[in-house]
């Protein structure tokens, strides 16, 4: 699994600083730092359904910048 | 005090009940008695929350009669540290429970993954020095003797966290709930590292803080005589788990980010324990750490510009905005202040205002910004600077913020004794308004337009 970088624009233009990730079970999605995303051994947690799981088994994620 | 009948979930139940009161205008402290846990269980440790959602009520704590002379007063007394007492009859170790599960925490907003503690006052140590450091930080309640805990990084509490690390150590932390508003205050001092919180309490209390050893750490960490509730742990080292996301003082939910875990040791409490909750993100949230931090931006500003008279630190831009009161400022003084002001890493927008606006009401602040200010002229922005980057705005990637002041005030006379080359403002005589206000005193507003 890869992670979808958000081109980034012109610095005049607006850009956000949220990046998401997908639950593999319950597909929800939920908002992720960029420091958790830099420790792939830390397991994301669902806060949907509480499902835990590492970031390379989500279906897919945004990383803003 | 606002006593709601009946059971309350801490599940999103009592936070929404902040909500609704904020939307209707009103902060009263509230307890709720039978709070009901996720499990369905009722609690039997009441909840008190909102109890610092009034600025008025929290100024009176304090012992400052006027909120909005808190600023110079909160800065004079955190100023004038008392040192605290140590005493060996701690209420707090009154009862001792096995259980993390049984505290009454609320899972507060959708996003939250569970029961967070939000109103825990973290106390760590620094290694090298032994001087402890105290802060309010976020505590996921994973299990009966587990916990989440959320330094922010550029906190004390993590400097001290990673010195234990780096020596292979688990770093010792000890968590304190509750206690008078005065000491919560107390707590959030902006203070250099390390310095130790318990003397800048004094200060605001007037009077010595009674401490007592902690169970597990002894006199390494002490811990407040008169808290409710301790949890006492440590952090096991290079440990990070998932934390969040959690609803945030900005109004967003911050992201889900690593963090360490703690593994509890002992669980003590008083006899009775309240268990207190802070709205995140909500005024009871923002009150009291806004408030401190007019102290420090009144320090910091009136250093450099002594005709500052007050600072306000308004709930509604977060903890983004200050405004600053100036009377009679010598040329270039409110500038310099304004400057000041933004180093302050919270800060990303400084306004100064003359003596006659009411910066308490936004109405006045806003009638400043359109007739006093001219925006190439009397405003300026700083980049780089630092800031929270859990403000939603800022670029991807971004260590540091842009930041902005604005000149609102009027110029300057230009020669002593003379009125300033601006027209007055309109008004009409003070015996009128006096009229005026016998003529409504009875009147039936209700049902009457407010826009």
């Amino acid at each position: 699994m890869t992670i979808e970088h958000i081109p980034a624009g012109a610095s005049w233009e607006k850009s956000g600083n949220a990046s998401w990730g997908q639950c593999p079970k319950c597909k929800n999605w939920f908002h992720l730092g960029p420091e958790i995303l830099k420790r792939p051994e830390v397991k994301l947690h669902c806060p949907h359904c509480a499902h835990e799981f590492h970031q390379n088994d989500a279906p897919r994620l945004i990383k803003a910048g | 005090m606002f006593r709601p009948a009946g059971a309350l979930s801490t599940v999103h139940e009592i936070t929404a009940l902040q909500y609704a009161l904020e939307k209707a205008g009103t902060r009263p402290i509230v307890v709720v008695e039978q709070p009901k846990l996720a499990n369905g269980k009722t609690s039997d440790i009441a909840v008190v929350t909102n109890l610092t959602a009034s600025r008025a009520l929290v100024a009176k704590a304090i012992g400052i009669n006027d909120h909005r002379s808190a600023a110079p007063i909160y800065a004079k007394k955190t100023g004038t540290p008392i040192k605290p007492k140590i005493v060996s009859d701690a209420p707090v170790q009154e009862i001792v429970i096995d259980d993390l599960t049984k505290l009454p925490a609320l899972k507060q907003h959708t996003f939250d993954p569970g029961p967070y503690l939000t109103a825990a006052h973290a106390t760590t140590y620094d290694p090298d020095t032994g001087v402890d450091n105290t802060a309010i930080q976020r505590g996921w309640i994973k299990g009966p003797r587990r916990m989440s805990w959320y330094p922010y990084p550029a906190s004390h509490n993590t400097r001290n966290l990673r010195k234990f690390w780096t020596r292979g150590e688990k770093c010792p932390v000890v968590f304190w709930i509750g206690h008078h508003p005065a000491v919560l205050m107390g707590t959030q001092a902006k203070l250099g590292y390390p310095e130790s919180h318990w003397s800048a309490c004094g200060g605001l209390i007037g009077e010595p803080l009674r401490i007592a050893p902690s169970k597990t750490f002894g006199d390494k960490i002490m811990v407040p005589a008169d808290a409710e509730i301790v949890i006492e742990g440590y952090a096991p080292k290079d440990v990070l788990e998932a934390d969040g996301p959690f609803g945030e003082y900005t109004g967003y939910s911050g992201p889900q980010v690593a963090a360490p875990v703690v593994d509890i040791t002992c669980i003590t409490m008083r006899k009775g324990a309240l268990y207190h909750d802070y709205g995140s993100g909500l005024t009871d949230m923002l009150v009291p750490d806004n408030m401190a931090m007019e102290g420090k931006v009144y320090s910091i500003a009136k250093a450099v510009a002594p005709a500052l008279t007050n600072v306000y630190v308004p709930a509604q831009g977060r903890r983004f905005h200050a405004y600053l009161q100036f009377s009679k400022p010598g040329p270039g003084e409110v500038r310099d202040a304004l400057t000041a002001a933004l180093a302050y890493r919270r800060l990303k927008l400084a306004i100064g205002l003359d003596d006659d606006i009411d910066m308490f009401d936004d109405s006045e602040v806003l009638f400043a910004l359109a007739t006093r200010v001219q925006w190439s002229r009397d405003s300026f922005s700083i980049d780089g600077l630092s800031g929270s980057l859990l403000d939603p705005s800022t670029a991807a990637g971004a260590k540091t913020l842009s930041k902005m002041a604005i000149d609102a005030t009027l110029p300057l006379p230009p020669f002593a004794g003379v009125p300033s080359p601006v027209p007055p403002r309109s008004k009409v005589p003070d015996a009128a308004m006096d009229a005026a206000r016998k003529v409504l005193s009875g009147a039936d507003m209700a049902g009457w337009p407010t826009l």
